[in-house]
């Protein structure tokens, strides 16, 4: 090994310089070509992967929340649909009560006109009857007593007689 | 059944990759200083003695400039590094490519490695110089196993010079890089606590306060307190020594083993020229990464310390 020092290891300054500006220009370029970028493309990266993590959590939650109101929704229309279907039942039974009601208002003014019709033509019977017993009578009195009496005041006897008796009674 | 397979190769291979290993190791033997007088081999099987030497040679002149080899060397890492780096962040995707996928694994590594250190945001702050270093110690120590290295002779009007060297074993290079870490250590000590950074190094607030107390006659708390003061003017002044012994630390470390290095494998290469200094070329590769990491982790460390705030901190920890 020749020389002596600093020099015996080789340290020259021209050298030394040249490798702090090598390493300056290392510096730089790298700089540009790869840390730049590369740490721009990592950030971009981590920055979408914690978007896409939000986002994936945000549709949970929106789908959870559309569950719950799906749920919520199915809840009160089945509530809605029971209560309809108890109103219906309501409504029915008040249509055939109302129905059984007018039924029997029927029924019974039916029966109370048919009671009258009865009545109005049992009465015309027994007048008709009456009527004709009377002349049954004055005939067969006529041909008893040869004689006629005076038509009208026969009647009126033969009506008073009638209405004395108590089977052919006028109602 | 599968066959048996050991180191991935089935056994027949496996043989004979032995047999082969071993019989070049045999040639390595007998054409190596040991056995070159065994058997009479032709010359030209025989390798040189290797010397050694420390001081790098220069190549050539630019304009009266002396160009080393290792500066030179230096040329080939930077066009290297820079040249991958443009080829693969040319087009970046954010669905990476394998190239890609390993230029961001060495980076993310390395960041993530600043920022444990350094924090969040100082190791962003840092990462830049910290990868350099890393891939620039890293690189000439492993672009200087590739054969060329040490081989590639040039017959210049100085004599017969090496085209390359590796540059990490020319002092010059550990020295410029423990230069630079010098730099950017005291840079950003400067730039972040501003001039409380030199209060660490001129420490002599306890001792003008306590020559002060002394002065107007607290004579217990003032000599006390200069006690303190002066051992505070001496940390001062280990710590002012400790910045530069570094550079010469970092210097010496790797220029150290990257020459004992390069030396195990001129001496390996000389005593058994065949086959056996694989191993060593394997060694190297495994020195070559710490010896990088070593040096940009502890420019890290050091970056690190200089931009906590000392004074503040030593106040706040004797107030609990």
């Amino acid at each position: 090994m020749e020389g002596e020092g600093l020099a015996g290891l080789g340290i020259s300054w021209p050298t030394l310089l040249a490798q702090i500006v090598n390493f300056g220009i290392l510096f730089v370029l790298l700089y540009l070509v790869a840390y730049k970028p590369i740490l721009r493309m990592l950030d971009e990266r981590s920055r979408k992967v914690k978007e896409s993590i939000d986002q994936t959590e945000r549709v949970r939650e929106q789908a959870e929340q559309a569950e719950e109101e799906s749920k919520r929704r199915i809840e009160a229309a089945s509530r809605e649909g029971q209560e309809i279907i108890a109103r219906a039942v309501r409504t029915g039974e008040e249509v055939r009560q109302q129905a059984q009601q007018e039924a029997k208002r029927e029924a019974d003014s039916l029966i109370v006109r048919a009671r009258e019709k009865i009545q109005g033509e049992s009465d015309e019977a027994i007048g008709k009857l009456r009527r004709e017993f009377a002349d049954l009578t004055i005939l067969a009195a006529e041909k008893v007593i040869e004689r006629s009496l005076d038509k009208e005041s026969h009647r009126q006897l033969i009506e008073k007689t009638l209405d004395e008796s108590a089977t052919l009674k006028k109602n | 059944m599968p066959k048996k397979r050991v180191l991935g190769c089935s056994f027949p291979v496996l043989i004979g990759f032995a047999a082969g290993f071993v019989g070049l190791l045999i040639v390595g033997v007998l054409t190596g200083p040991m056995g070159k007088n065994l058997l009479g081999l032709p010359a030209w099987l025989i390798p040189a003695k290797p010397h050694p030497e420390l001081p790098a040679e220069v190549v050539f002149h630019l304009f009266s400039f002396p160009i080393t080899n290792s500066i030179i060397a230096t040329w080939v890492t930077i066009i290297f590094l820079v040249g991958v780096s443009f080829l693969v962040t040319r087009r970046l995707t954010l669905v990476p490519g394998r190239r890609q996928s390993l230029l961001e694994f060495i980076l993310e590594a390395l960041l993530n490695f600043c920022k444990s250190v350094a924090g969040e945001k100082n190791g962003r702050r840092f990462f830049p110089i910290v990868a350099t270093i890393f891939l620039f110690v890293g690189f000439n120590a492993w672009l200087n196993l590739l054969p060329g290295y040490g081989s590639i002779l040039l017959h210049t009007s100085e004599g017969e010079v090496h085209l390359l060297r590796g540059a990490n074993t020319d002092i010059n290079t550990p020295l410029a890089v423990a230069l630079i870490s010098f730099v950017f250590v005291e840079y950003f000590g400067l730039r972040t606590l501003g001039f409380r950074y030199l209060g660490k190094f001129i420490n002599v607030g306890g001792l003008v306060s306590s020559l002060r107390l002394i002065m107007r006659g607290k004579m217990k708390a003032g000599f006390s307190g200069l006690m303190t003061g002066l051992i505070n003017v001496f940390i001062g002044v280990l710590e002012t020594l400790s910045e530069f012994i570094r550079i010469v630390s970092f210097t010496f470390r790797l220029f150290g083993n990257m020459t004992a290095g390069e030396i195990l494998l001129l001496v390996a290469v000389f005593l058994i020229p065949w086959a056996a200094a694989v191993i060593f070329y394997g060694l190297e590769l495994l020195v070559g990464f710490v010896q990088s990491l070593i040096f940009a982790g502890l420019t890290l460390i050091f970056m690190t310390i200089a931009v906590a705030a000392h004074g503040e901190h030593s106040e706040e920890s004797a107030h609990h």
